[in-house]
């Protein structure tokens, strides 16, 4: 069972978040979308899994490192 | 990352023997070893690769686990010369401990004659290496000094192993963490390519080398059938995405992506064009919005200077909103690495072409092989814009005291009215034609071929320089 740690690259600000606890994601889905440099940006997963924790909430502003949501595979 | 599975039986040959290497290597039945076998830890082979001949030497991991001594260093030696002499491509596999300590400070000597042969050829003959196991002090430094390093799943690359960092530091860390795959391939950019098994990357290393030696010429189909590449980009103007579909739809076929996985936001794509090997430059706004930053104009320099090296056409693919602003970038010397990136397009002698796809902003937009810098043709889609950064951003600046008197309940208003005339005069992508930065405005399906047009057409250029490891 590996643990995906998904963080922020960049400082930003949570747009819009589409997962919760619990989903089911496969690999490339967006969780959440930020918004930094005028850009909308999908965070995707690398691998497929269930989404364990869920660190963000939308209009949050992140900094670079922050986590945003670990994913078990 | 790698999987694991049970032991095989024991197989006949040991699998570091390092002729069996060669001969995986090689096309089946070709591989001719330049020296017998001896006890030196190296040997060296010729024989062809897709046909085209070229030059590869091993260190030998069953004997002294690979460590190289005074002839072990004079075969590499001579392999490079050699392939220097013939003019072809030089791979080196590696499985080393490094220097022979036995033979104290001769072994220092011949590891050093080794990378002074490097750096002779470097940039004359395409030189790609490849670790399959540990390759620790001089042997790190001998794949590192090469224009590509290939690293299978057992591959370790570090200048001193896990047992002296724990003796000098107290960090406890294990050969994979220190010096693996993941690290390399992710954190620290000394490998170009990561692969889950040994015949993968001795297959990525031929691919590399009939990439760089066997370039080929431009012949662009009779009939190019009309692809619209714009389809692979979102609707909405704002919205990231993965660049990497659209440089493969640019592309002919199989592309090797270099360095992947650090620096992200750009991407490096050696691939064929109509048929030529060319090296693609492209801003990936789905890692950082697409943003320049310190690292990544040190990987796309490196890149650029590598292709002009051996002579490949570059195709630039821009969509950056300008450079990552922050205190870590500039600490990190952005303004230094981003100078090499300026430095390595304007002194680029290969036919380069620069198409703009959403937008190019700011110091970015130089970067990007500007006209400014020589780019052979700039071309941008329709929509496209270039500017010194977006309008309402332009006009928040230029206009911040007018904004800052209206009523706050106009401002809105008034900042959208400031943009929208901004952009019709300096917007979008009709003043940089009419200065002559952008050449002319092509339609998405018709990319491809006025990517080929104006390659083909440029007078062919081959840098007169090295490929210092930036």
């Amino acid at each position: 069972m590996a643990v995906q740690e998904i963080h922020a690259e960049m400082v930003s600000s949570v747009w819009k978040v589409f997962v919760a606890p619990g989903a089911e994601v496969a690999a490339g889905d967006t969780l959440v979308i930020l918004e930094s440099m005028k850009m909308e940006i999908p965070v995707l997963t690398e691998h497929a899994g269930t989404v364990g924790e869920l660190h963000v909430v939308e209009g949050e502003v992140l900094q670079e490192g922050d986590l945003i949501a670990t994913v078990t595979s | 990352m790698t999987t694991v599975h049970a032991a095989p039986a024991p197989p006949a040959v040991d699998p570091r023997d390092p002729e069996a290497r060669l001969a995986a290597f090689f096309d089946p039945g070709s591989l001719r070893t330049l020296a017998s076998r001896d006890t030196s830890g190296v040997l060296a082979g010729r024989g062809t690769v897709h046909g085209s001949p070229a030059i590869a030497y091993c260190t030998d991991a069953t004997v002294m686990g690979g460590a190289m001594g005074l002839a072990g260093c004079r075969h590499i030696v001579d392999a490079i010369d050699a392939a220097l002499r013939e003019r072809v491509p030089v791979v080196g596999i590696w499985h080393s401990g490094g220097a022979r300590l036995a033979e104290g400070v001769e072994a220092l000597h011949a590891v050093g004659e080794v990378f002074a042969a490097m750096v002779r050829a470097s940039g004359r003959i395409p030189q790609v290496s490849v670790v399959l196991g540990p390759a620790a002090g001089g042997a790190a430094y001998g794949p590192a000094l090469t224009d590509l390093v290939v690293m299978g799943p057992l591959g370790r690359v570090f200048v001193t192993g896990p047992d002296v960092v724990r003796s000098v530091t107290g960090e406890d860390v294990d050969m994979e963490s220190l010096g693996g795959p993941d690290t390399h391939g992710r954190r620290s950019g000394v490998v170009h390519v990561v692969t889950d098994s040994e015949q993968a990357a001795l297959d990525t290393a031929r691919q590399a080398v009939d990439l760089l030696a066997a370039q080929g010429t431009f012949s662009p189909a009779e009939h190019e059938p009309d692809v619209d590449l714009r389809a692979l980009l979102p609707e909405n103007p704002k919205r990231a995405y993965d660049v990497k579909p659209l440089v493969a739809a640019v592309l002919d076929g199989p592309m090797l992506e270099l360095h992947a996985r650090w620096a992200p936001n750009v991407v490096t794509v050696l691939g064929r064009l109509a048929g030529r090997t060319v090296g693609v430059v492209a801003n990936n706004p789905l890692r950082l919005g697409g943003c320049l930053d310190s690292i990544s104009a040190e990987k796309a320099a490196r890149f650029v200077r590598m292709c002009d090296a051996f002579g490949i056409p570059l195709v630039v693919l821009v969509d950056v909103p300008g450079y990552l602003p922050g205190v870590g970038q500039e600490w990190d010397g952005v303004v230094r690495r981003g100078a090499k990136l300026l430095h390595a397009f304007a002194e680029a002698v290969v036919p380069r072409v620069t198409l703009v796809t959403r937008k190019s902003y700011g110091g970015a937009y130089i970067a990007m092989n500007a006209r400014s810098l020589g780019a052979t043709s700039v071309f941008a889609w329709p929509g496209a814009e270039v500017a010194v950064m977006g309008a309402k951003a332009a006009v928040g600046i230029l206009h911040r005291k007018k904004l800052a008197a209206a009523l706050p309940g106009e401002r809105e208003a008034l900042h959208a009215q400031l943009a929208a005339e901004h952009e019709r005069i300096a917007g979008g992508v009709a003043r940089a034609q009419e200065i002559g930065v952008v050449d002319e405005v092509v339609a998405p399906e018709q990319t491809r071929r006025r990517l080929v047009a104006a390659l083909a057409s440029a007078p062919p250029g081959r840098g007169a320089h090295g490929n210092i490891p930036l």
